[in-house]
């Protein structure tokens, strides 16, 4: 077990390059220049823009830039921000809780209706509720999420008034973050109604973020249901005498839930990337928001930043859904 | 009166106005204490039909039958639940693959406390005393140590073992092995055998043993029960099935057997591949197969009949000599092989 752990950690580290390879290299291929646009409209003279290039070591060769970052990286250094001249990692760590709040719901709300939903499919195969759930989630999965994101701030903020537009709370309540997490902070608040306020807020972008995931588990879901049903040992366990609900839900889904728990730890990366969407589209104050604040000031030190943090959380939670499998499945249980 | 009781047994599966069925209209009864063999080859609805009797048939298959009974109650009216008491209780079921019987997922001592904990209740302590016993009894070596072992870490012999110790632990009075032995090496199969007899001796279970090893049910099996694409051939004590078949079908399946092929050259088989549900010819199951089917025989289906007190299901039953009977000159026109 330790022995994999390691060698999965390993596996991590060229990734690792990878991503800050890729990151540095690519921003620098959009068009715009950070120093421009931190002047402004008004401009900057050349001799200032002289300096200011050389401040920020922009006079250097890239390749010698890649390195200052690396080694800066190794140090445990994002670098500052150019618009807010704070390190990257403060901002990182103060915005990430609104962010992994999203996200954590997201993914919830994908698996609490995306695993009933698929087994529900595969135990009704061929049925109205087999094509209902499946037509479904394939509209789901096609649905771009800024358009759905729309349509339902549309449909249930706009017209019927049931949920808020944007933020993570009202503007009526105001405390100190403790956690970061509104859930948990509006509770500690002791003041009443925040804690409905906060959730009513988080609704919607749950949603808009969770459909897709949501899509993908109940397909997954239901066809490795309908696999494992056809196995001779759901028909041992029902020669037991067992109800027909033990068999599904004890016998079946644990087989089941072996492939489903893969596309989980592959749908995180998804639902960050549309974090970046939701979060544009609900004023969600996270990671997602502020990377695309960055990208439109040219900030390359955020950007980066931002990206590799994201990069490394991917990482860390395949890393963790892979040693969930030993949990599920004792026939990958890791030995040596 | 008999422990199970199969009457006029049908399972159809498709569609309502173009059924397959893969059994039709079978007959049994199983009596405590007696093991009843059921023959045939791969496709012949042994393993449906023993499926129908324990409840696993699903939509769309459709299970009829004229009489199911055990023990006196009627399997078929009963609601689901109530019968799901007896399923796994009194009438328990051992399948063909070991490996891939056992739920991967759950340690041995799990999946045989599991059936316990249904229908005997009782506290952990007890079900976990109960295993320990089970495990002995059908001799499974060390079995402290693998009460908490995975299926993947036992082997086909140890993982058949398990499976009769699931089968076994809430005392079946009805025993369905559906071949057992079948995905096992060779000298396994004769421990299992021998396993599976001796529980049936020692608690007087009714043991239904189906197969395709006339070997095996020749010297396990009171009666014999021969079935061909779905039908009864025919059935009768063992012992006088095997010194006399009356059915041609059965008449093959023995010669069939490899030491009966002494002073042959090849081993004797029995051409073509049991009928499947496209190609059911119109009359006899078997004439296309039958060394001595004639005109009658392709174009009109036999009945079961009574032929010296065996029932057979053939218009020319054999007589002693294995020779048909009720043939008369204008119908043979059957060729003898």
């Amino acid at each position: 077990m330790l022995g994999f752990l390691f060698r999965r950690l390993g596996d991590i580290i060229p990734t690792f390059f990878g991503v800050t390879l890729l990151v540095f290299f690519l921003i620098r291929l959009i068009p715009g220049d950070p120093i421009l646009m931190m002047a402004g409209e008004r401009g900057v003279d050349a001799v200032r823009y002289a300096e200011l290039k050389a401040q920020y070591g922009f006079d250097q060769p890239v390749i010698v830039q890649y390195f200052d970052y690396l080694i800066g990286v190794f140090q445990g250094d994002l670098g500052k921000s150019f618009v807010t001249k704070k390190p990257v990692i403060d901002e990182f760590l103060t915005l990430f809780p609104a962010t992994v709040e999203l996200a954590t719901m997201g993914i919830l709300f994908a698996v609490i209706f995306g695993i009933p939903f698929g087994v529900l499919a595969a135990i009704h195969r061929g049925k109205w509720i087999d094509h209902l759930t499946m037509s479904l989630s394939l509209t789901g999965y096609s649905m771009p999420i800024f358009w759905w994101a729309l349509l339902l701030i549309m449909f249930f903020s706009t017209t019927l008034g049931w949920t808020p537009i944007s933020g993570r709370i009202s503007v009526m309540y105001f405390f100190e973050p403790v956690t970061g997490f509104m859930l948990i902070d509006s509770l500690l608040s002791g003041e009443k109604g925040a804690f409905a306020s906060a959730f009513s807020h988080l609704i919607l972008p749950t949603v808009a973020l969770g459909t897709i995931p949501m899509a993908v588990i109940a397909r997954m879901t239901r066809s490795s249901m309908l696999e494992v049903l056809g196995e001779e040992y759901i028909r041992v366990a029902r020669a037991k005498g067992l109800a027909p609900m033990r068999v599904i839900m004890v016998h079946a889904l644990r087989n089941a839930l072996i492939p489903v728990i893969t596309v989980i730890g592959l749908q995180v990366g998804v639902l960050l990337a549309g974090a970046i969407l939701t979060e544009t589209i609900f004023s969600w104050p996270g990671i997602g928001k502020w990377i695309i604040e960055a990208m439109n000031r040219r900030d390359y030190p955020t950007i980066q930043g931002g990206i590799l943090m994201i990069a490394f959380l991917v990482m860390a939670v395949n890393l963790i859904v892979d040693l969930l499998y030993g949990i599920i499945n004792p026939r990958i249980r890791y030995k040596r | 009166m008999a422990l199970l009781e199969v009457k006029n047994l049908t399972v159809e599966f498709g569609s309502e106005d173009k059924p397959f069925r893969a059994v039709d209209s079978v007959s049994y009864s199983v009596d405590r204490g007696e093991v009843l063999g059921i023959v045939g080859e791969s496709g012949s609805g042994k393993s449906v039909s023993s499926l129908a009797v324990m409840g696993l048939i699903d939509f769309p298959g459709r299970v009829t039958a004229d009489a199911l009974t055990f023990d006196g109650q009627d399997l078929i009216t009963m609601p689901a639940k109530r019968r799901r008491e007896i399923t796994g209780k009194d009438i328990a079921m051992i399948f063909q693959d070991p490996m891939s019987a056992l739920n991967p997922c759950f340690t041995v001592e799990a999946q045989i406390m599991e059936a316990l904990k249904v229908h005997e209740g009782g506290n952990k302590k007890q079900r976990r005393e109960r295993t320990l016993d089970l495990l002995n009894q059908v001799g499974i070596p060390d079995p402290k140590s693998r009460m908490t072992a995975y299926p993947h870490q036992l082997s086909g012999g140890m993982s058949q073992r398990i499976v009769i110790a699931m089968a076994i632990a809430c005392n079946p009075r009805l025993l369905i092995a559906d071949e057992p032995t079948t995905a096992l090496d060779v000298t396994i199969q004769a421990q299992i055998i021998d396993l599976l007899l001796k529980l049936q001796e020692d608690s007087d279970m009714g043991l239904i043993l189906i197969t395709h090893d006339l070997a095996l049910v020749s010297e396990a099996a009171n009666r014999i029960q021969v079935m061909y694409a779905g039908q009864l051939f025919e059935s009768g004590p063992a012992d006088s099935i095997f010194a006399a078949p009356r059915h041609p079908y059965t008449q093959a399946l023995l010669e069939a057997l490899p030491e009966r092929s002494e002073g042959h050259d090849r081993l004797r088989t029995i051409p073509g591949v049991v009928p499947g549900q496209y190609d059911r010819p119109q009359g006899c199951l078997l004439a296309p197969r039958c060394r001595y089917a004639n005109d009658h025989c392709v174009k009109s289906r036999p009945e079961v009949t009574d032929f010296n007190g065996r029932d057979v299901r053939c218009f020319y039953p054999l007589n002693d000599q294995g020779q048909p009977t009720g043939l008369t000159a204008d119908t043979t026109t059957g060729e003898t092989v």
